[in-house]
């Protein structure tokens, strides 16, 4: 405690919303006579000019150093009464609001026991205000510059998108060349666009942007710092060949002897082990293979370095790792096609002439022909949702969203470009939900496409052709039809170094593996850790345009996060307490935002990260972790508060995390929906900050019962809740409490109905378990006090 | 002012018949839940009709429904439908519908489930269908522990299925040759165990 507190307490009357239900006369006298309350006050609407006045009156004539305001939501009216507090010249954190509308008077009809009640809720408050502490929310000033990881159609995009803005950008790929797989496409749908020719020129717009730094056969290998100001490392692998000197003449690709499968191609083609990814590559330079290169695998050769006329490779060019400082940071790794070997139905791998519809991109560009034997087909099948839209191990359940529109682009493009070309589309549901996909559809059917809707069963070759067999569920018959050419239309699944990178950059993965965005709608292209950002099919499979639109909107939110210059940081974070930890490293593992660090001395906790929560501060065994805001000594006191006051019985107390799960009872308070006064509801940053201390303290001071109510989308996840509750029943076991006194529920905001039964229900359960015997309380009385000592000889 | 003629006729009352519900809605969901009870019908609900299990099926051709409609009507309700089907007896338990299912249905264990559901109820079956086949077939399993095929075409043999037999005689010939048939029934090793699992299967299915 800093100084003698001097608290005024401002009942509000709401027009009458509370003050018909709840006696603010008997409030007022009975808060009044608390230790340490030096005013009480009542008012017609506390949030009004007046109203305001008056607490800033109050504060310059009583000399008052806590506000106690009791009326409705905080979540309505916290940052009214924190201005006023401010006026008055007291820090805005030594104001403490207590809901006794939404969470009382709304929801109550007995006046007597809502007055009691009410009375326990401001009790609570003003035993925490006695506790409470100055803050100054921290500002810090952000680094201009974005990291952009991926350099596909999603990365150029947003980073051209922030370098015309003004940003610095890094691009950084992993690939010897930007541009992903839109470079490899041949035409796109329902506009018969050019890929490459929509591509490229945005590819040398990044090359030439003077605000655009490209790493090519580069990957981050980690990340440090905070939002706004971000350390990344990046590790950039050799090319064996000098960026600036290479002409990309091709000289010594001619002259190499080893030649390897094209990735670009798909495997459908060889190039040499110095190759150039593609001819209108970004970086233009050619790159040696070093798995192939014999000089490399074998040291011989080096015929390359003799015939370069520009001296531009490099034997001895290493590994090397760059630290970029950036403000934000673009996650757009893309995409894989399913290995469709997986589904052996289909003997993908095992006949040449079965190819997935990426190959077929290869093939239509290489001029269409069979990989077996180079005739050109006439009758292809395009089969669909291979490995898609399946609960199967290894295959995905979600819709791939571009096999359909895909399959119909290819069938229209064989129509120009093969006389008497037959495609057979082989699908589940057509799914053309885009801007003229639907046209585009019917424009297949009216160009002679045959569509069989069914499944395909199996792909076998037999003789010279593949034979397709299929149940055409219209007709209701087996059909098996032989063709020349078999189009996979694989899954689409995350790249293989999302997870990795998602834990590097501590954001999370949905149950489908790919990014995973704050909110479905609202908030698509944000990450749960702020200045980090997703685009394009790393987040989920998507097509062109929607990356394209969907990177520039992360572009746009990244603007805005770097445009304020600086960032304002709560100061409701954790702190070590000093000399007490043990560098056990549990609260480390707890984090769910990384803020955490463990030093070779001492474990560091980054006020920039931390977003509150205070998962960290029960888990510690020496408890060295508390929380600014919500201190032990405030929550205990508040717990306290509420629970001694009244003699009603049960007394239950709910913690009810504060912001959706706080949302959710507020909005049962709106929608007037009654249920039992006995609960009293606490409000906490989340229930992962509770402890087994905690409900001691509420057990021994009077609580019969304890709820635990959580945000759904809160950090404090489900399973985490119910491992935390779990271990809180067998902790309370040991000091012979039952485990029925204690219940958790997840919520989201419009699910209050979910809270209030539950509230009912439990309310009924604990008295049919009957109220905790004195003794019981005063030996756990005995214990915390025993407790106290203990630690306070410790420190 | 001109009366709006197609106004008029739009107006017109029309009679027409009420085409015949095609779900009962009484118990529209009753036999789902019924079949969802049933060993392998557990996933019946995630079917997504794609149409692999009638594409994959090998014996589709004899079959009167095919095995996505059967699921289309288990999931409308039409319970003698299904029951009465000749599909579940023609289905040959080679689980490839199964493997390949997208969603997992297991449509063999379902029809082996069906089809002792229509014996249970006496429900009777198509013509063409030879519940005997089966019946036959359990007796001679009980009897060796393993099928002797020479002995089942003897009991279910009729006169109408001679041509037939005749034209496979090549094929069994080289059966025979390669050893693969064997004239003489043999009995598997331990044989009073196997009567001991049957006896308790049939107790269990009693109860």
């Amino acid at each position: 405690m800093l100084e003698e507190p001097r608290i005024g307490v401002f009942i509000c009357h709401c027009g009458g919303n509370i003050s018909d239900t709840i006696d603010v006369a008997r409030v007022k006298e009975i808060i009044g006579s608390l230790g340490h309350v030096k005013l009480a006050e009542t008012f017609e609407y506390m949030c009004s000019n007046p109203g305001q006045e008056m607490i800033k009156k109050a504060i310059d004539e009583h000399k008052l150093n806590r506000v106690v305001v009791a009326s409705c939501s905080p979540r309505m009216h916290l940052d009214t009464f924190r201005q006023a507090v401010k006026s008055a010249g007291l820090n805005s954190y030594l104001l403490d609001m207590i809901n006794i509308r939404e969470h009382c008077s709304w929801v109550h009809d007995d006046k007597e026991k809502a007055t009691s009640k009410a009375i326990a809720l401001i009790r609570g408050a003003v035993e925490r205000a006695k506790f409470l502490e100055p803050l100054t929310p921290k500002s810090l000033k952000v680094t201009e510059s974005v990291l952009v990881i991926g350099g596909g159609i999603a990365g150029i995009y947003s980073a051209l998108e922030l370098a015309d803005k003004g940003y610095q950008v890094y691009l950084v790929e992993r690939n010897p060349s930007i541009g992903g797989h839109m470079a490899q496409l041949s035409k796109t749908f329902p506009t018969f666009d050019c890929s490459a020719c929509i591509l490229t020129p945005k590819m040398v717009s990044v090359s030439q942007h003077p605000n655009i730094k490209i790493f090519t056969n580069a990957e981050p290998v980690a990340v440090k710092g905070s939002p706004g100001n971000y350390q990344v490392d990046i590790r950039i692998r050799p090319r064996y060949v000098n960026l600036e000197k290479c002409t990309a003449c091709g000289e010594c690709a001619r002259k190499c002897p080893v030649k390897k499968p094209s990735k670009f191609e798909e495997n459908l083609g060889q190039e040499k082990a110095i190759y150039i990814p593609f001819k209108q590559a970004i970086p233009n330079c050619y790159v040696i293979d070093k798995d192939y290169c014999l000089f490399l695998t074998r040291g011989i050769c080096r015929i390359c370095e003799r015939f370069c006329k520009g001296e531009a490779i490099d034997f001895t060019q290493q590994e090397q790792v760059v630290s970029l400082d950036v403000g934000a940071i673009i996650a757009c790794t893309g995409y894989s096609l399913i290995d469709s070997k997986l589904f052996g139905q289909y003997n993908y791998g095992y006949h040449p002439d079965i190819v997935t519809n990426l190959q077929f991109e290869r093939l239509m560009l290489q001029g269409l022909h069979k990989p077996s034997n180079g005739e050109v087909p006439k009758k292809i099948a395009f089969i669909l949702c291979v490995g898609s839209r399946s609960t199967a191990t290894n295959a995905c359940e979600y819709c791939c969203k571009i096999g359909c529109m895909n399959a119909i682009k290819h069938a229209l493009l064989l129509d120009k470009s093969v006389p008497g070309a037959e495609p057979w589309i082989f699908y589940t549901d057509i799914r053309a939900h885009g801007k003229g996909y639907e046209e585009f559809y019917a424009k297949a059917r009216e160009h002679h496409t045959t569509f069989i809707r069914g499944r395909v069963a199996e792909v076998v070759p037999k003789g010279n052709s593949l034979v397709v067999k299929a149940e055409d569920t219209v007709l209701g018959k087996q059909i098996e039809e032989p063709f020349d050419l078999v189009v996979l239309s694989p899954a689409l699944v995350p790249n293989i170094s999302t997870k990795e990178l998602a834990e590097m950059l501590g954001i999370d993965l949905g149950p489908d593996s790919f990014f995973l965005e704050v909110h479905h709608k609202l908030r698509g292209v944000e990450t749960k850790r702020e200045g980090i950002f997703i685009a394009g099919c790393a987040q989920g499979p998507k097509d062109i345009r929607e990356t394209t639109m969907e990177s520039m909107a992360t572009a746009s939110k990244v603007a805005t996060f770097l445009g304020r210059g600086k960032i304002s940081v709560s100061p409701e974070v954790a702190f070590l307490v000093p000399d007490k930890c043990n560098l056990c490293g549990v609260c480390i593992e707890q984090c769910p935002t990384k803020a955490i660090k463990k030093g070779k001395k001492e474990v560091t906790i980054d006020p920039i990260s931390c977003v509150g929560c205070g998962i960290c501060v029960p888990v510690c065994p020496k408890e060295a972790i508390d929380l600014k805001h919500s201190t032990e000594a405030q929550l205990i006191a508040q717990i306290e508060g509420v629970s001694r006051e009244g003699d009603t019985s049960p007394k239950i107390i709910a913690f009810i995390e504060r912001m959706t799960a706080y949302g959710s009872a507020d909005l049962g308070g709106q929608s007037r929906r009654s249920y039992t006064s006995q609960v009293r509801l606490v409000g906490v940053p989340s229930t992962g900050r509770l402890g087994i201390k905690h409900l001691l303290h509420a057990f021994a001071s009077g609580a019969d019962g304890v709820i635990f109510v959580e945000g759904d989308d809160s950090l404090f996840k489900e399973d985490q809740l119910r491992e935390r509750i779990i271990q809180l029943k067998k902790d309370l076991g040991k000091f012979g409490i039952q485990s029925l006194r204690i219940q958790s529920i997840t919520t989201t905001i419009p699910q209050f109905e979910k809270i209030m039964s539950l509230f009912d229900a439990f309310v009924e359960r604990i008295s049919k378990l009957g109220p905790i015997p004195r003794e019981k309380r005063e030996e756990l009385e005995k214990y915390l006090k025993g407790e106290q000592i203990a630690t306070q000889h410790a420190t | 002012m001109q009366p709006n003629t197609q106004l008029e006729k739009t107006n017109q009352k029309v009679e027409t018949t009420p085409a015949e519900p095609l779900v009962q809605q009484k118990d529209r969901w009753a036999f789902v839940h019924e079949v969802e009870k049933l060993p392998g019908g557990e996933n019946i609900l995630d079917c997504l009709q794609c149409g692999l299990c009638a594409g994959t099926c090998p014996t589709r051709f004899a079959m009167d429904y095919s095995p996505i409609q059967i699921i289309k009507m288990i999931h409308l309700g039409m319970r003698e439908e299904v029951l009465s089907s000749s599909t579940i007896w023609v289905c040959s338990s080679c689980y490839s519908c199964y493997s390949r299912c997208p969603r997992a249905v297991d449509i063999t264990t379902l029809m082996m489930s069906l089809r002792n559901l229509a014996m249970k109820e006496k429900i009777p079956v198509k013509k063409e269908i030879k519940p005997k086949f089966h019946k036959t077939f359990y007796e001679i399993v009980r009897k060796y522990g393993r099928l002797h095929e020479p002995e089942l075409l003897m009991k279910i043999l009729k006169k109408s299925d001679l041509p037939n037999l005749y034209n496979n005689v090549k094929f069994g010939w080289s059966l025979l040759r390669k050893g693969r048939l064997k004239l003489r029934p043999t009995k598997i090793g331990n044989h009073a165990e196997l009567l001991a699992i049957l006896e308790k299967t049939a107790k269990e299915e009693a109860q």
